[in-house]
This record gives structure tokens, sequence and C-alpha cells, in this order.
């Protein structure tokens, strides 16, 4: 079911967007529903994405104005909403490699799909990942590369976790543009895609048995 | 082909398979080019990766080395930055080993919004005081000092108090401090390029090709990379799509002269164009039309008017575009793919492009001899008897390739690329 709300956000209107959340708090409506109403859209334009509807532009774009209408709306919202998520996501570029955009959309789409993620950034050592499932119990590990350098880093991470006896723990998932299924094989990756749209389906599919 | 013939004959029969390629004829044999390396040479060589910036010479040594070894048909470009001009130039952008990264890490390029959201009239304004006095300050260090002083607009350095204006602006300490930077800069530069003239010359001698010297981009490309990042350029074209075209506008002529100019500088007439943000995933069909395509179309014909063979790298996957690319002049250009449909691609491309590249890096990396062979062969089916064809890694030979995957490369040309 759409609102005008998600209909501007949809159309990549932001001032509109903007303009009926103001709309909407200055009709005293409660902003926890207005959120409601823009994660929705977020929702839609993740499953548009998955499906080759829109492309990153759209993504990233509609990341923006939820950025916008949240800093209108957070300060008003004052109950801890302890929103439920469809799960924790541990996520990091691997050692020796830098580069960040392809997993920042990954990060975006994710949490825009109610994911709980948390980005341990580039050239994340093996430890680092180590540490973060022991502090963040997540389902899925998520390891980024886009050289072919990384096939090794990735190799190397996944070892690590197994030998501190977590890797029964999280199902990993690698991607990257080298990434195929070959060098899942060689990494012992539980799963493996190109795009921000393969993660999403890859850690659905993973929480979803996890919860059932 | 024999040893006993002169090289510069060697050299000529060694280009004809690439321009038979090119030209969508049946070469003599298919044709083993790797279009640019960073580090397979040197590693291969037990060079570590911090020495291959720093050790020009023994960069080139490695590179010849390898280009014998391997059996490959020309020397390819290669693509890692001398580290020490970095150095002096306190590069932000450039990330290299040996510099702020391990010595056997390759370097690495920092995408950022160098260029803000706001910032677009003042750049389309006055672009060289513009890149000056704000952009090569956020780039490196050194140039910190153009975004510190107030410079004093173009027109009052040519006046008649110009040895004032000149006076104040030089006579600045920080300033004598950036002129010893780039003097510094420039020695190794040109250090540089004596070795790569040398190493030109001693490949001439052996009768090697040089696949290419210079390198331009497409206009989205240049601003998505270059100048707004990701982020920047994508919100563009909802945000503020009109100082977008403007700005691609303003580059077009530019990306252009950048390549026929180096043409015209080196005499070779390979100009290698990366591509990158028009792949699939990035753009939708209609951003793709609007935004992408039209720069990449005018920087390709007007190269080819100009009598440059452009070498685009198709990186990512471009099947999704082959409706554009199948508009382009056939049997001009040196189309270097990624990964693709194969299928698809010879429908709608295989009179007008060269299929060159596709063996993927996961099978160079982590298959053996006998399966990369058989993939080159699957490839030479494909395409082998229309021409057009030219072997190389997906993203050309990566640092990780095993070298028995890398000579079997050369394996199945011998063996299934000739008739």
């Amino acid at each position: 079911m759409t609102t005008p709300l998600t209909d501007a956000v949809l159309a990549m209107d932001e001032a509109g967007a903007l303009q009926i959340v103001k709309d909407r708090l200055d009709a005293g409506e409660a902003p926890e529903a207005v959120l409601d109403d823009a994660k929705g859209a977020m929702t839609i334009l993740g499953d548009r994405f998955a499906c080759e509807e829109v492309f990153i532009p759209e993504l990233i774009m509609g990341g923006e104005i939820m950025k916008g209408i949240a800093t209108e709306l957070k300060p008003r919202i004052t109950a801890d909403a302890s929103a439920e998520t469809r799960g924790t996501v541990v996520i990091g570029t691997v050692h020796g490699d830098i580069h960040d955009i392809g997993k920042d959309v990954v990060c975006m789409m994710l949490e825009v799909s109610g994911y709980e993620v948390h980005d341990l950034g580039i050239d994340v050592p093996v430890e680092k990942f180590v540490a973060a499932i022991d502090e963040f119990r997540p389902e899925v590990v998520g390891l980024s590369g886009l050289l072919t350098l990384a096939f090794d880093a990735m190799k190397d991470t996944i070892e690590g976790i197994a030998a501190a006896g977590k890797r029964d723990q999280v199902k990993v998932m690698i991607g990257g543009s080298p990434v195929d299924e070959q060098v899942c094989i060689y990494t012992a990756a539980d799963g493996w895609g190109r795009d921000a749209a393969a993660a999403l389906r890859l850690a659905a599919e993973w929480t979803a048995s996890a919860a059932g | 082909m024999s040893t006993d013939i002169q090289p510069g004959e060697l050299a000529a029969q060694r280009l004809k398979l690439f321009e038979d390629a090119v030209a969508l004829r049946k070469p003599e044999r298919v044709p083993l080019m790797p279009l640019a390396l960073q580090y397979f040479h040197t590693r291969v060589a037990g060079v570590s990766d911090k020495d291959a910036g720093y050790d020009a010479q023994l960069n080139f040594s490695c590179l010849r080395d390898a280009t014998t070894r391997f059996g490959w048909d020309w020397v390819p470009g290669m693509a890692v930055p001398p580290s020490r001009s970095l150095e002096a130039l306190g590069s932000k952008q450039i990330r290299w080993p040996g510099g702020d990264l391990p010595d056997d890490v390759q370097f690495q390029w920092v995408e950022g919004e160098y260029l803000k959201a706001d910032e677009y009239d003042a750049l389309l304004a006055d672009p060289t005081r513009f890149t000056l006095h704000t952009l090569w300050p956020r780039l490196a260090s050194a140039f910190g000092v153009l975004g510190e002083l107030p410079l004093p607009p173009a027109w009052w350095m040519n006046t008649m108090y110009m040895p004032l204006a000149w006076g104040a602006l030089l006579g600045q300490p920080k300033m004598t401090a950036l002129f010893e930077a780039l003097a510094e800069m420039s020695r190794d530069a040109g250090a540089f390029m004596a070795a790569f003239g040398r190493f030109m010359g001693e490949m001439a001698g052996m009768g090697y090709p040089v696949a290419f010297v210079g390198v331009t981009k497409v206009p989205f490309d240049i601003v998505s990379d270059d100048y707004r990042g990701l982020r920047g350029s994508t919100t563009d074209l909802f945000r503020q799509p009109d100082k977008l075209h403007a700005l691609m506008g303003m580059l077009t002529p530019m990306a252009i002269g950048q390549g026929i100019g180096a043409f015209k500088g080196s005499g070779n007439p390979r100009v290698f164009i990366p591509l990158h943000r028009g792949a699939a995933g990035f753009l939708s069909d209609e951003q793709f039309a609007t935004y992408y395509w039209p720069g990449l179309k005018a920087v390709i014909y007007a190269l080819i008017e100009a009598g440059v063979t452009p070498c685009p790298f198709f990186e990512g996957d471009y099947t999704p575009r082959l409706k554009y690319l199948a508009e382009l002049p056939p049997g001009k250009i040196a189309a270097h793919f990624d990964r693709m449909d194969r299928a698809k691609f010879k429908e709608a491309c295989g009179d007008v492009l060269t299929y060159w590249g596709d063996v993927p890096g996961s099978l160079m990396v982590t298959g053996t001899p006998a399966e990369v062979k058989d993939y080159v062969k699957r490839l030479i089916d494909d395409f082998g008897d229309t021409g057009g064809l030219i072997i190389d890694g997906a993203n050309s030979i990566t640092e990780e390739a095993k070298p028995e995957n890398v000579m079997a490369l050369r394996e199945a040309v011998d063996e299934y690329g000739v008739d």
C-alpha cells in the first residue's frame, strides 16, 4: 500500500517528500507513523532494486532522502523504538583491499531492508571479524573485495573464523566484481554475489532459515 | 614467426595480429595481448610491490622478462604510478606500497567527493582557478599552499605590474616549498620517462610493439570517479542534472584532446579508455542513454576521426548495453571485455567490435592450466572463425594469476588459434 509519502520517495522527489513529512507533523500526526511510511518506501525501493527495476542511483538517492526524513523526525521520536530487525549482518572489505563502494551499497541495501548492519570498514583484519562475531552475534558475515588479492584474504578470514570455533555460528557471503562460484569454492564461503541484490537474497534466505 | 627476421618486421608482424583482429579479419594466429599490468610481472620475478613502484628500471626489466617468458605478442601497458612522485606530491588520492600501505599490497585509489555538491558553478565558471585553488589541495598535500593563498585573478599576472604580482605570489616561503616538491617530482618523473624510453627502445629492438601509451576517459566517469564520487554523481542525476550535463559538456572536448594529444605526442595510435560506471547495475538503461552513452560515443568517434584506435576496457558486465555498442563504427575499435554474454555479443556486435579479454580472474588465480586452456579453446571455438578475437584475462593479467595459468594462455593460442 502506498501513501503520498511513499510515492514521493519512490519518485525521488526529495523536496516533495520532506514537505509531506512537515505537513503531516504539523497536522499532529505521530512521527513514528511517518517514519514507518518512509521505511516502507525504502523496502519497496529495495525490492525494485532486487528485481532490477531501479539501480544504484535510486538506491543512493533513496538513502539520502531517508536521511533527510530521519533528521526531521528523530528529535520528535521520544520512545525508544526498539524496531524489530530481520537479522544481524557483520560486513567489511577484507584485509589488503580498501575499496568501499560496493560494500557501502550492500550496507545501505541491507539497512533499508530492515537488517541490523555492523560495517567494519575497509582493509579489515581477520581478528576484527572474529571479534565482531563475538560482539554482535550476527547470522550473516559479508566479506567484500574488488581486487583478486581479496580471494586469499577472504579465504584467510573464513579460515580465521573457523579457527576461532565460530564457523558454525554464521553464514558467510563473499561479494565483489571478480567473485564467482569458483572463488566461493576456493574460499569455502556459503554463498557469493556480485551486487547488492544478491547480498540481500542470501541474507534473506539465511535469516529466514535461521528463524524457521 | 621465425627469429632471423629484422626486429622492425617482427614488430610489424605482431602488430598485424592486433590490427587484423581490430579490423575483424582473421589473423594468422589468435593474438595473445594483455592490455595492462600492475604487479603480475614484478611479483613473478620476486620483486616487492614497493620496489615495483620505486624502481622504474627494475619494473621495466621485469616487464620485458614477463613479455618474452609468457609469449605475449606485445608489451602490455604498465599501470603502476611512480611512487617517489606520489611521495613528493603527498598524494591523498592514491595510496601506495611503501607509502602508507604495506610493501606487498598493490597501490589503490581513493574515491572521494573531491568536488562538493555546491561547487559546480565555481568549477564551470573558472576551471583553472578552481582546480588550482580548491581541487589540487584536496588531492595532494604539496598543493595545500594553493588553497591557503589568496590567488590573484589571472589578468593581474599579465599587467605592467607583472613582476610585482608574480613576486607577491612566488615570494612566499610556502610557494618555495611547493616548487621544491614539484622539482623533486619532476626529477623522479623524468627518470621514469627516461627508463620507459630506454625500455621501449629495447623492446623495439626485440621486435615487440608496446600496447598503448595514451589514456583518456569518458565524461561521466571523469565526473563520477574523479570529481564527485559514486554517491555525489548519482545524487546529482536527481538533484542537479543540468549542472552535471554542463560539466560533462565542458569535459568532453578535454577528454578527446587528451586522447588525441597522447597519440600525437607518442606516435602510438592505441589509446586506452578505462570505463567504469557504464557497466550493468550502476545505471538504468535510461540513465545510461542520457548520461553515459553520449559522452562515450563522442570520445570514441572523435578519436577514430583523428586516427586513433580506441581501446575501451568495458569493466564489469556490459551485456545490457549491447544495443548501444552495436551503433559504433565496425572494425575500428579494440574493445576489451570483462564479463559478457558471448552469444548475445556475437549476435549484436560480432561484426562491429573485437572480443578481447574475458578469461575470468578467478580461473587464472584458482584454476588449473588445463582449465585455462579449455576456456581459451571455447573462446576460439566461438570467435576464432570470424576474427576479432584477442586473448587476455577479463581484467588483463592480475597480480595473483598463477604463472602456469598465464603460460597456458600462450599454449592455448598456439594449439587452437592457428588453422
